[in-house]
């Protein structure tokens, strides 16, 4: 049985970049396990809110609090915790890595200096590839896959550590339908297992099924709360400034707009 | 009666340590794309090497101390936000002037300008040798080390540092590294020709290898061969070293390219 505890809390966090606001007085409080989607325009500061959670950027005012622990007290407590996958236009995709290189990073990079992988290490890379589908692919070089193909691996290395909570940011910006999908279901099957998620996205629409809170961003929250409540014409019409149509059949809904960013 | 031996074992000696000791981290300088770092910070060695010479000291301790010196000021100058595209312009003026400066209260001005910029492997010395072994040693053991987070600061800066990696602390590593060899091979092919050895074997085995390991490797045999057939071949038709190193070692980048499997197959 899955234990509730407190997954991640944001307390009046407000965070600025050369005096511009990109986080202004950021609450919300979450239980473990959820699935948590973040959804918010672009420069609506979900990255960094993101990058607040890990400790990497210092709120001006307010505490960050993940799994019971304050990040800024103990960061690197708390980052031991976090599984991260990153938007993958930060990655240098020509590096000359193969799809174990990557997932073993997830492992190695929290051992002791000097450290080769170890035998029992290549296993638990293996074992995470397994989860995403992709354990066929072990000698395969990183740039040879797809879109789709990389995240799944990039997912596998943040597993590869047996995080407890899973911070994504943008998993499937340039993934395929066939792909997107597996990602779903592993995160579906991670909150099953009590593993927190907190997900970064312009679309909403894949996770609606999946999603236990979502969190309107934009500079500020805007909603907060269970989909079916805060994805309603009017907050999406707060969050975008304009407007946005939702179409609800019984117990789904689906969220139209005139771009990709909603 | 000149003693050729010796003075052949030491050069070859020397040759063998600048190949083996700028590849590994002349892999992670290409693929970080700090290729005209390392030559800025082979131009500051110059400068030190003159200054140091001049100081009564030994030039190599000199070319160590200003190239460090210089190579975190550029890292620093680098840091999230920075322009270091900036800062390795004015420093390229800065040591150019500082090395003209030397040359110019010098009184052995062309013997120490053809040493430093184009090297002498010829001359290396019993003491110098020590030196450049202590440098490649150290440097071939700090890459050992933190071989696996380099690889992964390499790959993905972001999440390294989101697992409590410290990417700022690597990457000032990184360029005292570079410093390291940088030095290493100002005695062998000098500070013109310094990139030859820490680029050119790095690039060609990027352009046939997939993984770390395999261009690590490759990269290594490159600069090994270039740097002992360079050898060989000077001596042979006496022509000067480091021209016939730095010759080889680009023409094997150029048929790497040529007949890379990567570009084959994209065009």
């Amino acid at each position: 049985m899955v234990t509730t505890e407190p997954l991640i809390e944001f307390d009046n966090v407000t965070v600025s970049y050369n005096g511009k606001p990109a986080l202004v007085d950021v609450s919300f409080k979450v239980d473990r396990p959820a699935f948590v989607t973040v959804l918010g325009p672009n420069g609506a500061g979900k990255t960094t809110l993101l990058r607040v959670a890990l400790g990497l950027i210092r709120p001006m005012k307010g505490r960050v609090i993940v799994l019971g622990l304050d990040v800024a007290r103990a960061p690197d407590e708390v980052r031991r915790m976090i599984g991260y996958v990153p938007q993958r236009e930060y990655i240098s995709e020509n590096a000359p890595v193969l799809v174990r290189d990557v997932v073993l990073m997830g492992i190695s990079s929290r051992k002791p200096l000097g450290r080769s992988p170890t035998r029992r290490d290549k296993e638990k890379a293996l074992e995470t590839l397994k989860v995403v589908g992709m354990h066929n692919f072990w000698d395969e070089p990183f740039k040879h896959l797809s879109g789709g193909q990389q995240q799944r691996v990039l997912i596998a290395r943040a597993l590869a550590s047996d995080p407890k909570l899973l911070l994504l940011d943008e998993p499937f910006s340039g993934v395929d339908s066939a792909s997107q999908e597996i990602i779903i279901e592993v995160l579906r099957d991670l909150v099953r297992r009590g593993i927190g998620v907190l997900l970064v996205t312009h679309d909403i629409n894949p996770l609606i099924d999946v999603t236990d809170y979502v969190l309107l961003l934009n500079k500020r929250v805007i909603g907060f709360g269970r989909p079916l409540e805060q994805l309603t014409p009017e907050r999406l019409f707060q969050l975008y400034g304009r407007k946005v149509e939702v179409i609800k059949i019984g117990g789904a809904c689906f969220v139209l707009s005139g771009d990709s960013h909603a | 009666m000149l003693d050729v031996q010796p003075i052949i074992l030491r050069a070859i000696t020397a040759a063998t340590l600048a190949a083996v000791a700028s590849a590994p981290i002349g892999v992670f300088t290409v693929q970080r794309k700090l290729s005209t770092a390392g030559a800025a910070i082979a131009h500051t060695s110059f400068a030190g090497a003159l200054l140091g010479y001049l100081a009564g000291t030994e030039p190599l301790l000199g070319a160590l101390v200003l190239s460090v010196t210089y190579a975190l000021l550029v890292a620093y100058s680098g840091r999230r936000g920075g322009n270091m595209d900036v800062a390795l312009g004015v420093s390229f003026g800065a040591s150019a002037a500082l090395a003209a400066l030397a040359l110019s209260l010098s009184r052995e001005y062309s013997t120490l300008a053809f040493t430093y910029l184009l090297g002498d492997v010829l001359g290396v010395s019993e003491s110098e040798l020590l030196v450049l072994a202590s440098f490649s040693v150290a440097s071939l053991l700090l890459v050992a080390i933190f071989y696996e987070l380099l690889k992964m600061v390499t790959f993905d800066e972001e999440t390294a540092e989101a697992y409590g990696v410290n990417v700022t602390f690597l990457n000032y590593l990184h360029v005292v590294l570079v410093s390291l060899v940088v030095v290493v091979e100002l005695k062998v092919v000098g500070s013109i020709l310094a990139t030859v050895f820490l680029v050119a074997p790095a690039a060609s085995a990027l352009e046939l290898a997939h993984s770390f390991e395999k261009v690590m490797i490759l990269s290594v045999l490159i600069a090994l061969a270039s740097s002992l057939a360079g050898f060989l071949v000077s001596i042979l038709f006496n022509l000067p070293t480091s021209a016939v190193i730095g010759l080889i070692a680009s023409s094997a980048y150029l048929l790497a390219v040529l007949f890379s499997p990567k570009r084959i197959c994209c065009r």
